[in-house]
């Protein structure tokens, strides 16, 4: 139980932080609402329609704006020290990545849900018959995103390099999740049924699992002095 | 000292394996029969098929070396890691040099999404974020710890790389996309890939052990070096 207490003592402090900072939801959120703007402009719906594509721009606004938010998950605990207290303290590892990560679930989860709507708006897209099914699909990706997001944002904040290395670990070990996540949601905005996704979702699943699980054995040696 | 008998058994390897590379070129232009369809731009297969053999084959060792030295914190291992993925990278470069040069003439574009390909440019970003991470601390302890996590989670990722790339192709088929399946191959074919399959491999645990024993020695000698001013 002690174990699970940890978790959600990571997981609340984050979230209170950000509910107080409101720097990286913001920054996600606008960043999201802009790209979305941009992206309209960026489409001659005289040669394509917009929801033929819809997918892959939901996507890829969710990798580019998360990033943005989950590459500064270490930042303002580098300030004053606070992270190597997290670290001293008794709390395992592990137990750290997981409470961590869950809070950068649920930051990019409002995300991912606000890209949906957002483009659902500006592309006048229709969710299909089975709106479930795509925040599944994208409850699973993001979390396999996150997962290897966290990770690699501790190893790029501790370089000098900082956050500019962060795409160029992480693109590499998102293609499962780009190309499995935007088959599905394409498939369930074009109204297909939901035995053609299964798979994709499964896999999706497949990704999240290893990321998680990878991440929480690796974490301790990213983090150890 | 182990490190003598290294070096000595890498310049013998390399040694093997660049004559073993000469007989191949001389396998490849003069004596293995050209390919029916795709005409004489096949023979660069017996080049590019023995590089991405030892590009992945590499990266086996840096994803292997890795887990043991954050498991095992021994030195040696982190260098090992290393050499091997310095030697992995340049014979990556060498896939995507020959492929495109080969995909050009066979397949009428340099560039296809074909799994085998996209994988490949995967891996050389793979290696490439492997090596920046190292350079980019200013522990250099730190630096080989990164270093070693991006090789063990690319090593993990890489089979659903694999599946997920596999599984796009198929949603994309193209027309005439020639593939050298190895039983339809010819048995001089055969035998050419094979000895450059075996000159790649030795060439390459060379130029691993050589660069392997320079590292162990420029760590030694930095050692001594501390020592002495202190």
């Amino acid at each position: 139980m002690t174990y699970l207490r940890q978790i959600y003592a990571i997981l609340w402090k984050d979230l209170l932080l950000e509910l107080r900072t409101r720097e990286r939801i913001a920054a996600m959120g606008a960043f999201a609402v802009l790209a979305g703007l941009l992206f309209n402009f960026s489409i001659d719906q005289t040669v394509v329609r917009p929801q033929d594509i819809a997918a892959g721009l939901i996507w890829m606004t969710l990798v580019f704006g998360g990033l943005l938010g989950i590459g500064r998950t270490f930042h303002l605990e580098a300030q004053d020290g606070a992270f190597q207290g997290i670290l001293t303290s008794p709390t395992p590892k592990d137990a750290v990545f997981i409470g961590k990560i869950t809070a950068n679930f649920v930051l990019l989860y409002i995300v991912a849900l606000l890209v949906v709507g957002v483009f659902t708006l500006f592309f006048g897209l229709d969710l299909g018959r089975h709106p479930g099914m795509v925040a599944l699909a994208l409850a699973l990706g993001s979390l396999g995103f996150v997962a290897l997001g966290t990770l690699f944002s501790a190893v790029s904040s501790s370089t000098h390099m900082g956050e500019t290395l962060l795409p160029i670990l992480v693109f590499p070990l998102l293609v499962p999740m780009v190309i499995y996540g935007v088959s599905a949601t394409g498939r369930l905005l074009a109204g297909r049924p939901i035995a053609e996704v299964a798979g994709n979702l499964r896999m999706l699943g497949a990704f999240a699992v290893l990321a998680v699980g990878v991440g929480s054995v690796m974490f301790r040696y990213v983090v150890e002095e | 000292m182990p490190s003598k008998k290294l070096r000595l058994g890498g310049s013998v390897l390399a040694i093997l394996g660049v004559l073993g590379i000469l007989a191949l070129h001389w396998m490849v232009f003069f004596w293995t029969p050209t390919e029916a369809s795709m005409g004489i731009i096949q023979r660069i297969f017996y080049i590019h098929v023995p590089s991405a053999w030892v590009a992945f084959f590499a990266f086996g060792i840096v994803a292997l070396c890795s887990a043991m030295y954050l498991w095992l914190g021994d030195e040696r291992l982190d260098q090992a890691a290393s050499s091997a993925a310095e030697g992995g990278m340049v014979f990556t470069t060498i896939v995507l040099l020959t492929g495109p040069l080969w995909g050009r003439i066979a397949w009428g574009t340099f560039w296809t999404w074909e799994p085998r390909l996209t994988l490949t440019l995967l891996l050389w970003f793979i290696y490439l974020g492997y090596f920046l991470v190292r350079s980019s601390t200013e522990n250099p302890q730190r630096g080989k710890r990164f270093a070693a996590v991006v090789g063990i989670v690319g090593a993990l990722d890489i089979p659903l790389i694999h599946l997920s790339v596999v599984w796009f192709r198929s949603l994309h088929p193209t027309p005439v996309v020639m593939k050298p399946e190895g039983p339809t191959l010819a048995p001089a074919m055969l035998a050419t890939l094979g000895v450059g399959l075996l000159s790649f491999t030795l060439l390459f645990l060379g130029v691993f052990l050589q660069r392997y024993t320079l590292a162990v020695a420029t760590h030694l000698a930095a050692v001594r070096e501390r020592r002495s001013q202190t």
